[in-house]
């Protein structure tokens, strides 16, 4: 077994010998997300061209950079000239790429986002300059997409595990000072400090002492932490050992999701990497500190992202929640101290020890230090997984970094936090993103999720979505929960439905402080959240659906009536041939008609009749809606 | 131990180190609402009852999972906990049948009817098993519930009845978590679990399991804890609250368990442990009920005429029997006794042999470790013998002169004897017993006894005053016992010396003065039988035992292949419609008419309106609620099953003509039951207006068929959640006072619907008939069972009926009347053993399940 400090010179010697290779390298985002958009592929084809070419060349498997509306992502290296990243490469393109570029002259710019590390090579400019980076500050990010996550000298070269042989130096109570002058928080949603729960750990009687990485990561349209755990599990790892220490756990778990097979496997692997390399047992890198860590499965249940549900899940219980007190810090798993982090706070720890906690808390807004990641999901342009400083806009975040809404639509609002969260809008788009600001704006930070809403989407359906959602993870253990939500949900559906009545807002109300005041944990705590903020800005919406019969946006289907004008109808047939249900007749070159009790409201008509006629339009309560093909065809796609 | 100091409600109170706010609330007085905390059981922290605010706590802690601290200032009762209270019990009302907690009527309805329906699904409070008991129904009135926030589920959970002994209806289940808590901490067991997620979780067990296959020893702390009807002692069920709680000792094994016995006037109904965290075994918690109340207790002394025993009274029995013995005594009599029986009784015997009869054959056996008693080796010259029990063998009974058993429960030696005495089994007595470690253990007498039975110390002390001789001087236990020299005999609540009886199979076998206990209780029948503790049986019990679990073979139905069942169905939670052939009755009925049915041989003969009938298809449609003994038989068989009998048309059919306006109203069954009245008087030309009235929007069914009849149907719902708030009569009511012309009202439901019809039409003179459904035999005018008084005068519905004018009925009558065999009903519907075994039929084909009905 090799003491770790004999590792770095190796480590930084293969790194070297990579970045300078002679020889060249494609690095290929292949991420669970990279694999979805077809790396796979892309690999094989590489493999196949080398061969077929006999030429020396290697490929390495990367996580994911962040940008994942141009996935595929490949990083090639010509050696001699700068590394160049490129988007939406397809076999044909990398086989391209390794032709003109690898083998030519020529660098492919039609495919190229930027050159690594600041270069430039004949009018591509440094990828950090892509509008969807520029505004990003990669911290706890920053290996993701450029190293290989099952090679721990990749990590070791990165200066890993540095700030753990730090820690050892500082001690439980350096190490505590440190992150307290750093202003870590939380970065599981509810944003406590993170030294003051090692601190209730530490006081705590009990052995052994317990700490938890949390990766269940259970929020729809979440992916912060699975990008983490895929693309660089040792910077996570390095963190528990630091708050291990911090707070005098001798036992690790990482709680992943069963849906992250990918992350598992590569955490399986960089613990036995480090336990080769004598971070993990007794006596860790020659000091008094012993630590393990084991992973543990989660099972498909979102509850038991809750602490508690957690804990009864480790403990070979049903995931149901505890309530507190006694909080885990004082009687967690198996009735001993425990500390339950995030996955993103633990990454955040090397840094901090490492670089020290001046510079971590250079950026950031006054109450909340450092960065975030957020996953840029919805109606947007550039979807992806972004880092910022907090404290940036939301208008930033929307329009610089996600370049707005897709096909030209307006903007509607931004749900944060999942389904425990809420919806910010228009008029708040100048909002600051951290913990506070969020909270007074009446959602949450959460996890990092954030979906971006426009002009088409139903805020009665979003209620409706995540409500739904929340009902169905309920562990059911609670009455509030477990009924209220239901009835919630209930009251929401009859609405989408048009059979809303006068004083259903007046008893979502009711019903939604009830359950929030009344739930044992955070998951009914939260539930009630998406109803009260769209209540809170978009109560017309509700009262259209209800007063009017009238869905806006053209989501609720039970609410859209989809119509020919007779008078811009040429008869082509079109609409006719193209509906499943036939619903649609009419004599060629008369005017069809829509049989609105046959009509399934799926939308087919609407893209294929011809732009000479735009003659399919839809209806919704007292709205008619017109559009032009463009919008149309991105509209009921994007629906 | 530390104690804390704190303020609950502005009064200063102490907490012991680590008790929780709830249990020091409840100790000082302060009442905080709570459901799924319970004495002995972890805090669960589920039903958000007991909510408190905590100074300095966010939000409202659960008071039975917060640790009293030092200085803590709580409240219980401000405005906004009450109101928080009130609207998460809404929300738990929501998956729970609740109409009759918000309905209008209720006091007025539990006044006319106080017992529940005997209802297979419980739709509501009148047709609960705990209606007495029910922590929800307290609470809901605690808290003054009277609105809920959303149309209620019913979430259609089977009904579970396949279990021996206890009923699960998961409908009325609110996921207290108790049931799983005892299981789990204080059984060990951890048979039952939560399964499922949200709204869809649920009571079960591992991979669905049948409680029986996951390892359930029947022990009965589930239902004990339950606080609503969902887990019911099947037994014991529709008794109500007991009047009587006694304490004694269950006799049924040496572990002589502390008990506590439930009885209704005089009669045990149920039995728990005495000591809350020791739980009992299937014979203590489940079979001292029905083995006590067995049906073929001896009731009356029999004495031998030639071939016959003839029931005789007491006096003269034991005259006649003193005669004999006195030709017996010294060494040609014996008694035999086994030490089963009290230390009392077995002192009364011993005297009685050497005293008054002068013989030195006083024979006490004691039982082997399967609690079965070996026959005696009676000494040779012995002639005549007392047995107490079944203890001679019948070889052994033929060589004697004289031969008397006193036993409870007839046995092949009773049958041979000369003299049967009845005698008493241990809840009826007082006295004494010894458990295994030899330590006295107390009976109390919980129950009256069977009939003429007396304890046995009593027959063999009054048998001694008989012979002629000084007799026994004993009038009373309490002599015997003194006179044993026991001083002390207490009852052990706490006791740890014997650990609490594990799930123990061999119990199933278990004796009790040499009779099996499963004879008596069917539903021991169904628990696994151990390898080695096979007890003999009879050529006869192996034979009934087999073709009790054996699928029958097709044997001709008294009907001979007519009344089969065409289909049968559930269509709303425990109404039924059953379509019968029965083409004779179909080609003859009118509208208005009902039919009397008869599910198998032995059934009770209960009228049903019809609903529908095809002449073509030859079939008739019944209505059927699922509400007692015979209405359970009818709805538990299956399409292809035959009736017994149908008899029909019976009753006057309704005077259909052009009345004009026609209101007919509907309730329960009774919807069903205006189907063919509302189609006739559409047909004659009237402007027909059907009201239905249910008790929620799942309980509507029938609302497209009426409305093909009708030319305005308004629907009503006790919970407002379909159609009008409130009942049938509500809306008639409304209509007469916004002056609509109503020119008939015909009421069909049960007796208090119809009745507040009447009341409600009354004022304005608009004639009223109402269905009255009594109860028949004949249904012909034979028999006056079906009587009732209108205007005055005796009238029966069979033949007068079934409409009479709702003006002049005595409701009060009907009630009584409808209500006169409910004490035995509620007897006979609780034999322990599943439905599976002792209701379901298959057209009578003989098989023992049918001995096992009443």
């Amino acid at each position: 077994m090799s003491h770790i400090s004999e590792r770095y010179t190796q480590a930084q010697s293969l790194w070297q010998g990579l970045e300078a290779s002679d020889a060249p390298v494609f690095y290929v985002g292949a991420a669970t997300c990279g694999r979805a958009a077809g790396a796979g592929a892309v690999m094989d084809r590489l493999r196949s061209e080398i061969a077929a070419r006999g030429i020396d060349a290697q490929i390495v498997e990367v996580g994911c950079l962040g940008p994942c509306c141009l996935e595929p992502l490949m990083i090639a290296h010509k050696p001699g000239t700068p590394d160049i990243c490129y988007g939406k490469v397809g076999p044909d393109e990398a086989a391209a790429i390794l032709e003109r570029h690898v083998l030519g002259n020529d660098p492919c710019a039609e495919w190229a986002l930027g050159c690594m590390d600041g270069s430039r090579l004949d009018g591509i400019g440094p990828l950090m300059e892509h509008p969807m980076l520029a505004l990003q500050v990669r911290r706890v990010l920053r290996n993701c997409g450029r190293i290989d996550p099952e090679s721990m000298d990749h990590y070791l070269a990165q200066d890993g595990y540095r700030g753990f042989l730090r820690a050892l130096e500082l001690g439980p109570d350096g190490v505590i000072n440190e992150v307290k002058n750093a202003g870590l928080r939380g970065r599981g949603g509810a944003g406590f400090p993170t030294w003051r729960k090692w601190e209730f750990a530490r006081a705590s009687a009990g052995s052994p002492k317990y700490l938890i990485c949390n990766a269940d990561e259970g929020d729809p349209g979440a992916f912060m932490n699975r990008s983490l755990l895929e693309g660089d599990p040792h910077a996570v790892l390095e963190g528990m050992l630091i708050a291990g220490l911090a707070m005098g756990a001798s036992e690790g778990y990482v709680y992943c999701r069963a849906e992250y097979p990918l992350a598992i496997h590569r955490l399986e692997i960089a613990l036995t990497q480090m336990r080769e390399t004598g971070l993990l047992g007794e006596n860790i890198a020659g000091s008094d500190f012993t630590f393990d860590i084991h992973i543990k499965k989660g099972a498909g249940a979102f509850v038991c992202g809750e602490e508690t549900a957690l804990i009864a899940s480790i403990e070979g219980l049903r995931g149901m929640p505890r309530p507190k007190p006694p909080f885990p810090a004082v009687s967690g798993l198996w009735g001993r101290p425990t500390v339950i982090q995030n996955v993103e706070t633990l990454g955040n720890l090397p840094l901090i020890l490492h670089k020290g906690a001046e510079w971590y808390s250079s950026i950031g807004s006054a109450s909340s230090k450092g960065t975030k990641t957020f996953a840029l999901a919805g109606k947007i342009a550039r979807t992806g997984l972004v880092e910022v400083p907090l404290g940036i806009t939301l208008r930033e975040i929307v329009f610089d970094i996600g370049g707005g809404i897709d096909g030209g639509r307006a903007f509607k609002a931004v749900q944060t936090g999942g389904p425990s969260g809420g919806c910010i809008p228009a008029e708040q788009l100048d909002l600051p993103v951290d913990y506070e600001s969020l909270t007074a704006a009446g959602s949450i930070m959460g996890s990092g999720g954030m979906i971006v809403l426009d002009e088409d989407s139903c805020m009665v359906d979003i209620a409706r979505f995540f409500l739904g959602f929340t009902q169905q993870e309920s562990c059911g253990k609670c009455v509030p929960c477990r009924v209220g939500t239901r009835a919630m949900l209930n009251t929401l559906e009859r609405i989408s439905i048009g059979e809303g009545q006068a004083k259903d807002i007046a008893k979502l109300q009711e019903i939604a402080e009830t359950v929030k005041q009344g739930s044992l944990c955070g998951l009914g705590q939260t539930a009630p959240n998406p109803v009260l903020t769209t209540l809170r800005y978009f109560a017309n919406e509700y009262e259209d659906h209800i007063s009017k019969g009238q869905c806006t946006a053209m989501v609720c289907q039970k609410l859209v009536g989809y119509h020919i004008d007779p008078e811009r109808c040429i008869g082509c047939g079109a609409c006719r041939r193209s509906c499943p249900v036939e619903a649609i007749t009419g004599e060629t070159k008369k005017p069809h008609s829509i049989d609105g009790k046959v009509c399934i409201h799926c939308g087919a008509c609407l893209t294929v009749c011809p732009s000479s006629a735009s003659a399919v339009f839809r209806t919704s309560g007292e709205l008619t809606r017109v559009e032009s093909v463009e919008k149309r065809k991105s509209a009921v796609k994007s629906s | 131990m530390q104690k804390v100091k704190l303020t609950i409600d502005d009064k200063a109170v102490e907490a012991r180190d680590g008790e929780n706010l709830l249990d020091c609330a409840l100790r000082h007085g302060i009442e905080i609402p709570h459901l799924c905390a319970h004495q002995g059981l972890t805090a669960y922290g589920g039903c958000r009852m007991c909510l408190v605010e905590v100074d300095g706590m966010r939000g409202y802690p659960p008071s039975c999972a917060t640790p009293a601290a030092e200085g803590m200032v709580v409240r219980t009762q401000t405005e906004a906990l009450r109101k928080l209270r009130r609207n998460i019990l809404g929300f738990m009302m929501l998956e729970h049948p609740n109409s009759c907690l918000v309905c209008g009527k209720r006091e007025l309805c539990e006044e006319y009817r106080p017992t529940p329906e005997k209802a297979g699904r419980t739709t509501g409070c009148h047709s609960c098993n705990n209606k007495s008991g029910c922590d929800v129904r307290q609470l809901a009135a605690d808290l003054e519930l009277k609105e809920l926030p959303e149309a209620p589920i019913y979430q259609h959970r089977p009904l579970e009845r396949q279990a021996p002994f206890l009923d699960r209806d998961l409908n009325l289940c609110i996921l207290c978590g108790r049931c799983v808590r005892v299981c789990k901490e204080q059984h060990g067991s951890g048979v039952i679990d939560f399964v499922g997620r949200g709204s869809a979780a649920h009571i079960g067990q591992a991979f669905d399991q049948s409680l029986l296959e996951a390892g359930c020893s029947f022990c009965g702390a589930c239902v004990d804890v339950c606080p609503t009807g969902c887990l019911s002692d099947r037994y014991a069920k529709w008794h109500g609250a007991p009047d009587k709680r006694t304490a004694t000792t269950c006799a049924f094994c040496p572990e002589a368990c502390p008990l506590i016995v439930s009885s209704v006037d005089g009669h045990v109904v149920s039995t728990r442990s005495a000591n809350a965290s020791m739980p009992l075994c299937v014979l203590g918690r489940f079979s001292v009920a029905e083995f006590v109340n067995g049906l073929t207790r001896l009731e009356t002394p029999l004495v031998r005429v030639g071939t016959v025993l003839r029931q005789t009274a007491w006096k003269q029995t034991l005259e006649e029997l003193a005669a004999r013995l006195a030709l017996f005594e010294g060494e040609s009599f014996a008694l035999v006794c086994d030490t089963s029986a009290t230390l009392e009784d077995r002192l009364v015997f011993k005297r009685f042999t050497t005293d008054i009869m002068k013989s030195p054959n006083y024979i006490e056996l004691a039982p082997d470790g399967r609690g079965w008693t070996n026959p005696a080796q009676l000494p040779g010259g012995v002639r005549a013998v007392i047995s107490v029990g079944d203890l001679i063998t019948a070889e052994q009974a033929g060589g004697l002169e004289a031969l008397a058993v006193i036993d409870f429960f007839p046995t092949p030696l009773s049958e041979r004897a000369d003299f049967v005495l009845p005698s008493t089994v241990f809840t009826e007595v007082e006295g004494t017993i010894l458990d295994a470690q030899e330590a006295a253990r107390p009976l109390h007498a919980a129950s009256l006894t069977i009939g003429a039975a007396l304890p046995a110390w009593q027959i063999v002390t009054d048998l001694s005053h008989a012979l002629g001789a000084e007799g026994l001087p004993y009038e009373d236990v309490a002599s015997i016992t003194a006179e044993l020299g026991l001083k002390k005999v207490f009852l052990a609540l706490n006791r740890t010396a014997s650990p609490a009886p594990a799930v123990n199979p061999a119990l199933r076998s278990g004796f009790y003065h040499n009779h099996r206990i499963e004879e008596q209780v069917s539903g021991l029948l169904e628990l696994p039988q151990v390898e080695g503790c096979e007890l003999p049986k009879s050529a006869a019990e192996a034979e009934a035992v087999a073709t009790a679990f054996a699928t029958p073979s097709p044997t001709p139905t008294p009907s001979n292949g007519r009344f089969k069942i065409v289909s049968t169905a559930e269509i709303i939670p425990n109404t039924f419609e059953i379509i019968i052939e029965a083409p004779e009755v179909a080609r003859k009925a009118l509208a208005g008419q009902f039919c009397i049915v008869m599910a198998d041989a032995v059934s009770e003969r209960v009228p049903y309106t019809l609903s529908d009938w095809d002449t073509e298809k030859g079939t008739i449609t019944l209505v059927v609620l699922e509400k007692g003994q015979s209405s359970r038989k009818l709805t538990l068989m299956d399409a292809g099953d035959c009736l017994a009998h149908v008899t029909g048309p019976l009753g006057i059919p309704l005077d259909i003509a052009n009345f004009g306006n026609v209101v007919l109203t509907g309730g329960c069954y009774g919807i069903g039951a205006i189907v063919p009245i509302a189609k006739a008087m559409r047909a004659a030309g009237n402007h027909v207006t059907v009201v239905t009235e249910a008790q929620s929007w799942y309980m509507a069914y029938y609302r497209e068929k009426l409305a093909g009849f009708a030319d305005e149907c308004i629907p009503s719902t006790i919970d407002g959640s379909l159609g009008e708030k409130g009942h049938s009569m509500d809306v008639v009511g409304q209509r007469l006072a916004a002056g609509i012309k109503t020119d008939l009202v015909v009421a069909i439901g049960c007796p208090f619907m119809m009745m507040l019809t009447a009341r409600e039409t009354a004022p304005y003179n608009v004639k009223t008939l109402a269905s009255l459904n009594p109860i028949m035999l004949d249904g012909t005018g034979m028999c006056g069972a079906c009587r009732i008084s209108v205007g005055g005068e005796t009238k029966f519905a069979c033949v007068d009926g079934p409409f009479f004018d709702a003006h002049q009925v005595d409701w009060d009558e009907v009630r009584d009347r409808r209500t006169a065999y409910a004490a035995a009903e509620i007897q006979s519907v609780g034999r322990t053993a599943s439905v599976a075994v002792a209701h379901k039929h298959h057209g009578n084909c003989g098989c023992v399940k049918d001995a096992l009905n009443v």
